[in-house]
């Protein structure tokens, strides 16, 4: 198989799908956006979250929020079972289910005032749906803000450069904002500024490492994280996402440049593996019996694995929470929902999937590519002690696929000799890719759990006023879901699995998170499903386009989750077993309730 | 000018003193900002310049662009 071909079937895919089934289907048929209604962003106008925004600066902040690591370590892990069976995944998730979910999600918020999903399921699934609904998502919504205070401080910690460019980054982003808001002056020409701006960043970072202990990140990136999370978006959040599309896109334009320079060399992985794989590729902890045992079958344990690239429940959270506020024209949904999730899922097939497939290999490949064993450990790769690509980590098989294939494809121009010095810079690049959302993410994440918190204590607002100003203060719910991040990021503990290896503390119910967001994700959609049905009257074959995706995830997820429950928690240490283990039980037991009362939701509406 | 914009004002050119001196002194004379493994005062002095540029310009310039609020007004026809 040639990687052009396959890089051509997925764009078809999805230029078929973004046509026919997002712009005809969804928008005009079922929603029917309508360029004329004014959105919240107008309507509820505050110059703090409801502020409307540009449409490419919008889908900007979309993508940034919703692609953490997820696009990326997901798919990178699930090559356990192959490459096919991933790439099929996220083609079909991402389509029928990741990109519906997200943009319906987008809409029937604005069609409610810019109130989260979780408040929306109230007018159709009834009150006690909607207080569970938001204490579930603030809940994992501080797992989040904990994770990914963890990761970016490692990240910043091992990696001095990355962290200087994160403090160049910022200010160059509000110069942008200032320009355009403040100054007036032309958008391209504050892009073009601004750029150059990061280009020098970029460049000056390499040389000026900035040394802080992980303990000292986890304060600065807390801080930072209250401060951004209760700004205005108009000032930081919209001008940094904005800046952030250009390196997104240049990321996934080189995965496209690639196939198309190297149209005769072909795949060296095999498109299936196995259809079973090790419990380790659905979040086992490592080193747990379960991690090496056979039990996760691709389906219906894939969504533990590949989340974010073919769907996610925080991108409900983020599409009916910040993007929501402030879309400008309902037009624009369309882009930034479902094209957002598409960009994600290219992420995924194209920068992650395909390369690896390409590279699988390494000695097949560096025959194929006429690359002799000492030019590949000049580069730093060993094939003799590391053959293939799943000999690497999930993160790592990454930065060296990635690399690797744009190494091969640019060394067609510039010559064989300089492969070495190609594959260290590109990745380079991949490894700052994947960072360079990890912030982005984290106070997005505290926005939100924000709102939540807001939406949460509404019920106080008529009788208790001044108790209800006081904790809905804007800075108030942005200081307690980090303070508590923080908790249960900043503490070490021995592993309970492995007792000579240090983790965090959140490591101890961490493991819950992948599937406790599928589990929000299958909510979400059929909470959108009813609002399609019993709200906008969408009735006969088009509502079964949303009813039988939302069902079809919805057992999916389940059985996986109790896939979990029964081969992965007995096997865990009782720390982990409290932690982990009561989480996952819980939620499948909220799973249960919910679709008791999405079904009771169904069945009103049929009624009228 | 109000007290709210002067302070703005002040911590603005703090910020932006912390991190010039940072980058373009302390690395450029020691190599880099901090020691590995240690909480020193340059990273410190460097991440006080990198969460008070977040504040200072936002307190100087005011929370709503007049282009924006103008704008607004206009689409709703409403008085903000």
């Amino acid at each position: 198989m040639y990687p052009i071909l396959i890089l051509l079937i997925v764009l078809l895919i999805y230029g078929v799908a973004y046509i026919l089934y997002g712009k005809r289907l969804l928008e005009r048929k079922i929603v029917k956006a309508d360029p004329s209604r004014l959105t919240p962003a107008y309507e509820k106008f505050d110059g703090v979250d409801y502020v409307p925004a540009n449409k490419y600066v919008l889908y900007g902040h979309h993508f940034a929020s919703i692609a953490g690591a997820g696009p990326i370590i997901g798919p990178a892990t699930a090559l356990a079972w192959g490459w096919f069976l991933p790439l099929l995944w996220v083609l079909f998730g991402n389509i029928f289910i990741g990109a519906v979910h997200d943009y319906t999600a987008i809409m029937a918020s604005v069609r409610h005032g810019g109130v989260s999903i979780m408040t929306i399921s109230e007018n159709v699934m009834g009150r006690k749906a909607r207080y569970i609904f938001l204490a579930y998502v603030w809940f994992a919504l501080v797992l989040v803000l904990a994770a990914f205070l963890s990761v970016a401080s490692g990240i910043y910690a091992d990696i001095p450069t990355a962290a200087t460019l994160a403090i160049l980054y910022m200010p160059i982003a509000l110069l942008f904002g200032i320009l355009v808001y403040k100054v007036g002056i032309n958008v391209k020409l504050a892009t073009l500024i601004s750029l150059i701006l990061v280009v020098v960043g970029i460049a000056y970072s390499f040389y000026a490492p900035t040394y802080l202990t992980y303990e000292g990140w986890v304060i600065v990136l807390a801080l930072y994280s209250i401060i951004a999370a209760a700004l205005p978006v108009w000032y930081l959040l919209q001008p940094r996402d904005y800046l952030n599309a250009y390196l997104l896109w240049s990321f996934v334009l080189l995965a496209i440049i690639a196939p198309l320079l190297l149209p005769v060399i072909r795949f060296t992985g095999p498109p299936i593996v196995n259809f079973v794989a090790k419990g380790g590729v659905i979040g086992a902890p490592s080193g747990s019996p379960p991690a090496g045992a056979d039990i996760a079958w691709f389906w219906p344990t894939v969504p533990l694995t590949i989340a974010c690239g073919a769907l996610s429940g925080f991108h409900s959270v983020v599409g009916s929470g910040t993007t929501s506020k402030q879309l400008s024209n309902e037009l624009d949904a369309l882009l930034v929902g479902y094209g957002g999730m598409l960009t994600e899922g290219a992420v995924s097939s194209l920068a992650v999937i395909l390369p690896a497939a390409l590279v699988w290999d390494f000695a097949a490949i560096a025959q194929s590519a006429g690359l002799s064993t000492d030019l590949l450990l000049k580069a730093g790769l060993n094939i003799t002690a590391t053959p293939n690509i799943l000999r690497l980590g999930a993160a790592p098989r990454f930065y060296t696929a990635y690399g690797f294939a744009q190494a091969l494809a640019w060394s067609r121009l510039f010559g064989v000799e300089v492969f070495p010095q190609l594959f260290v810079g590109f990745r380079t690049f991949a490894a700052w890719a994947l960072t360079s959302f990890v912030l982005t993410t984290l106070d997005t994440s505290n926005r939100l759990a924000r709102f939540a918190w807001v939406e949460m204590f509404d019920w106080l607002k008529a009788r208790k006023p001044t108790i209800h100003k006081l904790i809905t203060n804007r800075w108030i719910a942005s200081i307690i879901p980090v303070v508590l991040g923080a908790v249960m990021a900043y503490p070490s503990l021995p592993d309970p699995i492995d007792p000579t290896r240090v983790i965090r503390a959140y490591s101890i119910i961490w493991p819950a998170f992948a599937g406790t967001n599928q589990l929000l994700a299958a909510l979400a959609l059929l909470t959108s499903t009813l609002w399609v049905y019993a709200v906008l009257k969408v009735k006969g074959a088009s509502s079964f386009l949303m009813l039988i995706p939302a069902m079809f995830l919805w057992v999916t997820v389940t059985l996986a989750l109790i896939i979990w429950l029964i081969y992965v928690v007995p096997y865990l240490p009782g720390l982990y077993i409290a932690g982990t283990g009561t989480i996952v039980a819980i939620s499948v037991a909220l799973d249960f309730l919910l679709i008791v009362l999405f079904a009771r939701g169904l069945k009103a509406a049929r009624i009228k | 000018m109000k007290t709210k914009e002067v302070l703005g004002v002040i911590i603005t050119v703090i910020a932006v003193i912390l991190i010039l001196y940072e980058l373009l002194y302390v690395n450029l004379t020691v190599g880099s900002i901090g020691k590995k493994g240690a909480i020193t005062s340059d990273a410190v002095l460097i991440a006080s310049g990198f969460l008070l540029i977040l504040i200072g310009p936002w307190l100087w310039l005011g929370e709503v662009p007049v282009a924006i609020r103008k704008f607004i007004e206009a689409k709703t026809g409403k008085k903000l």
